[in-house]
Formats: structure tokens, C-alpha cells, sequence
């Protein structure tokens, strides 16, 4: 399944980064970058870094096959709030579907999304792991 | 020759994946005799997930050499990505990494070759740029998942990890760069060709007149310019392409066990080529205390050697404790098994789209 390049590089800071929107105006924070509050629909809004932390809330293990997934199955998908209290989907690796708890203290990191092999550009992204170490 | 000491590591960080397989099991599997196995002193190596390259190891390991220096990424001026398993053949992967921290667009960034020290030369590139003030912060990343044809006595051994070292002016490091020595010469030991998936190697070349030479002549080279002696250093890290080579090196040069053994980490996790010497440079800082010198030695095919001279400052123990420790990911493993570790460092691929 080939994906497309241009849409990958316009979105690129979103895979690379977890960015989170701060509003100015009523303090909230939400995912993922954009221009207007979606609590209160103020324009004043700043874009910050998370520092990709967080804990599982809830999570799915999918066996569900697509055309070119299927070395990555299953795969478990966790639900995690941040550390800034912002809520954020994602993939989460480097665990047994079977180990995994909820609460479990995560960290975003760059790990290969897919490739449009065997020629093609490599995707790259964010996915979570277990924290290697709390600092 | 004797550096200005104005140069040092301000952040240094390691990735080692979380897979393991055990030595035995590949030797078992391809008929190799178990004494060869023993006698390499590799129990089990490091292997990299399906979804992990070179580019996501030494993003981890950059990450981190970043958070100890707390530096802001934006004043980082270059990056050097020492690698022989770049993803891409074309296309930079310190671009890649350089966007995904968020460091300056303002940046020289390059990707070496040289067989497994490229990242030693990186590290030799920045300290004399931070040397020469071209830039403030300088990233040098060693990183590979190390490729060997299945059944070649490389697989007994090659394996997956990544080190990255922040260099920055000597008032903001926990260790300075005292001396530096870099030794090459033509030497066909090991190699691999345009669009060959798995390198060769020129058997008899590979210890005596390859790994030894250079290494002996970087070393002696620095202590002479230095005027210094086995004595004057703590400890003493040698490129790790087994876990024999470098006791035996350390030897020829008078170096004892006890000063070889705190950085010698293939043992563990098997020789991570570009990441070798620097995992083992990374586990010696984080026991050093000021006051150590360090030997730190690298090796590459085709062939060279960098010998570096550092000395520890005060601090060390607080940067070190801002990250994960080369022990603790040493502790972070699974053990898989040789089907899994076929699958994900892809010595079987499904065909798309048939
Ligand atoms: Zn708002």
C-alpha cells in the first residue's frame, strides 16, 4: 500500500512530535496542533512540546489485517493520558498484549510507521513503549 | 596530538533493543562447533524490532545525550550519524533525526561511513568544531543493526544498538577531550559491496593486521604525543567486535583486565558495530568519578582507529542519573527465538501483493 509522500511531509512535526495545543484564553490543553481552542473556540492558542509521557488508560489488541500490516500484528493500541492531562492514541510496542496493565507508565518514541517497499520512502512516527526510566 | 582541552561531553545517551537472542541457538542452528562460540565470550545479542532502523535507535540515543546536557535543540549547530546500516542507501538519516528533535534547520549534518567508526570520527569531527567555536553544540551518533548473511560466523555476533554523544564547550562538560589520535590505512578486512544485503570478509585479515595494528599504533601514537603511560588511566574502552579482542588488545598494551572489563559490554548484547566502543564509553562514565582518564578506542574496516583521551570532571553523577543507564537497558531484554529474530531483523520477508 503505497501512502502519500506529500501528505506525510505537510504532517510531518505531528508524527515526529507530540504537540499539543495550549489556549491562552481558558488554560486548557488539547491534542493535537491546531488554531483554535476546541473547549472554547478561542484563537489564542500556542502550540507546545509534550514530553511524550503518560499512562495507559485503556487499550485493544487488533488482529485486524490490511494489505501490508501484517508484520506489526497484533497490534496493541492504548489509550494515554499524558502527563499534561492531554489524552492521545497510539500504538504501543515493546510489550506482550498479554502484559500490558492499565496505568502503566509509557514514552513516545520513534519507531518506523510502514515503508512503500521495496523502493519507497520510509514512514516514521511516534509509538509508545513502557518507560524505560522515570526521570 | 594534544588537544586544547576547550572541548567535552556535555550529554550522552544509549538505545540497546529489547530483544535478545542467545549465541548458542544460532550456532546450533548452523552446525557451528560450540568451542568457536565459547571462545568468541558472546553469551547473547541485542536485536532490533521489525519497526526499529538505525535512524529510530540513535533518535532514542540523541534524545537522551539531549536531555542530560539539557540543552534547547534548536542551538545544536551539527549532527554526524555514523552508520554502516543506513536505511536509506541515498538520503540522509541525520535529517531524519535532526527534524524529529526539533534541532536547528541552521546545522551541518552528514551521514559517515567507515565501517564501525564512523561514530568515533563523528566524535573526532565535533570536538574540533566546538575546538575551532564553528558551533555551540555538536551531535555525534553512532548507531547499526548489523547485518551478516545468515550462517556466516558474523551472525554469531552481529548485532543492533545505538550511542550518542552532545559535544559543547569544556565550562558545560562532565569530561574534556585531552587528545586525540586517528590512525587509517588501506587494509581489505571486511567489506561490503554496492547493493550486496550482507558484507564479506577477508578471514585472515580480520585480527593481526587489521583490528591489532591500527589499534596498537592509535594508542601508541596518543600516549607519545600525550607523555602519558597505562598507568595515568582509569579505564580502558576498545572496539568490541567480540568479547576476546579487546582483553587481548588491552594486554598487548599493558593494560590489565580490571581497567578493560567496566566498559566491555559485547558480552552482553554482541557487537553493535558503530555503537561498540561508545556503549562501553557510556557504561565507564556512568561509574567514573572527576579526576578519571579514559581511553577511549575505536576501530572501523578498511581500516582505523581513533584513540581519544578524556578526563572526568565534577558532575558526572548528577547528568548521568538525568537518563537511562547503559545497565539499565542492559537489564530491559526478552529472549526470542531464532524464527522471531529472523522475522525481525528480516531474514524473511513476505512478498506484497502477490
Ligand atoms: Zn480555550
Amino acid at each position: 500500500m503505497r501512502s502519500s509522500i506529500s501528505i506525510f511531509w505537510r504532517r510531518k512535526d505531528s508524527y515526529y512530535k507530540v504537540l499539543l495545543t495550549r489556549c491562552k484564553r481558558c488554560g486548557r490543553a488539547s491534542f493535537f496542533a491546531r488554531d483554535v481552542c476546541p473547549y472554547c473556540g478561542s484563537s489564542d492558542v500556542s502550540i507546545v512540546k509534550s514530553s511524550g509521557r503518560g499512562r495507559v488508560v485503556s487499550y485493544t489488541v487488533s488482529y485486524f489485517r490490511t494489505d501490508s500490516n501484517e508484520e506489526y500484528l497484533p497490534l496493541v493500541i492504548a489509550l494515554v493520558r499524558l502527563d499534561e492531562g492531554v489524552y492521545v492514541t497510539g500504538e504501543l510496542r515493546d510489550v506482550e498484549p498479554a502484559e500490558v496493565r492499565e496505568g502503566m507508565e509509557v514514552e513516545a518514541v520513534l519507531r518506523r510507521y510502514s515503508s512503500d517497499d521495496p523502493y519507497g520512502l520510509i514512514y516514521y512516527g511516534l509509538k509508545f513503549i513502557p518507560v524505560i526510566k522515570r526521570c | 596530538m594534544k588537544l586544547g582541552m576547550d572541548a567535552g561531553i556535555v550529554g550522552w545517551g544509549v538505545y540497546i533493543p529489547r530483544k535478545r537472542i542467545k549465541v548458542k541457538e544460532i550456532a546450533e542452528l548452523w552446525g557451528f562447533d560450540t568451542g568457536l562460540v565459547s571462545s568468541l565470550r558472546i553469551e547473547e545479542k541485542s536485536v532490533a524490532d521489525i519497526d526499529e532502523d538505525s535512524v529510530t535507535m540513535g533518535w532514542y540515543a540523541a534524545k537522551v545525550a539531549i536531555d542530560r546536557g539539557e540543552v534547547n535543540p534548536n542551538e545544536i549547530g551539527a549532527i554526524f550519524f555514523g552508520t554502516e546500516s543506513k536505511p536509506y542507501a541515498v538520503k540522509p538519516s541525520a535529517t531524519i533525526v535532526g527534524d524529529a528533535l526539533g534541532i536547528s534547520r541552521r546545522k551541518l549534518s552528514s551521514d559517515l561511513e567507515f565501517a564501525c567508526r564512523a561514530g568515533g570520527e563523528g566524535l573526532r569531527i565535533s570536538v574540533s568544531l566546538i575546538s575551532s567555536k564553528a558551533v555551540k553544540y555538536s551531535l555525534a551518533i553512532g548507531s547499526d543493526t548489523a547485518q551478516a548473511n545468515p550462517g556466516d560466523v558474523l551472525e554469531l555476533t552481529a548485532s543492533s544498538g545505538a550511542a550518542a554523544f552532545l559535544i559543547g564547550p569544556e565550562r558545560e562538560a562532565i569530561a574534556v577531550f585531552e587528545g586525540a589520535v586517528t590512525y587509517v590505512t588501506d587494509t581489505p578486512d571486511f567489506w561490503r559491496r554496492d547493493c550486496s544485503r550482507y558484507p564479506s570478509h577477508g578471514e585472515i585479515f580480520t585480527g593481526e593486521p587489521a583490528y591489532f595494528d591500527h589499534i596498537v599504533n592509535s594508542v601508541n601514537i596518543l600516549l607519545t604525543d600525550l607523555g602519558l603511560k597505562e598507568s595515568d588511566f582509569k579505564y580502558a574502552i576498545f572496539h568490541q567486535p567480540n568479547g576476546k579482542f579487546p582483553l587481548q588488545v588491552g594486554k598487548l598494551l599493558g593494560f590489565p583486565k580490571e581497567k578493560v572489563l567496566p566498559g566491555l559490554v559485547t558480552p552482553m548484547i554482541g557487537n553493535t558495530y558503530n555503537a561498540s566502543a561508545l556503549i562501553g564509553f557510556a557504561r565507564v562514565l556512568e561509574q567514573a568519578r572527576a579526576g578519571d582518564r579514559i581511553l577511549l578506542v575505536t576501530f572501523g574496516s578498511g581500516a582505523g582507529s581513533d584513540a581519544f583521551s578524556i578526563v572526568v570532571k565534577e558532575g558526572v553523577e548528577q547528568v548521568a542519573s538525568r537518563g537511562p543507564t547503559v545497565n539499565e537497558l542492559l537489564e530491559r531484554k526478552v529472549y526470542v527465538s531464532y524464527s522471531s529474530y529472523a522475522k525481525s531483523r528480516r531474514l524473511i520477508e513476505r512478498s506484497i501483493g502477490w
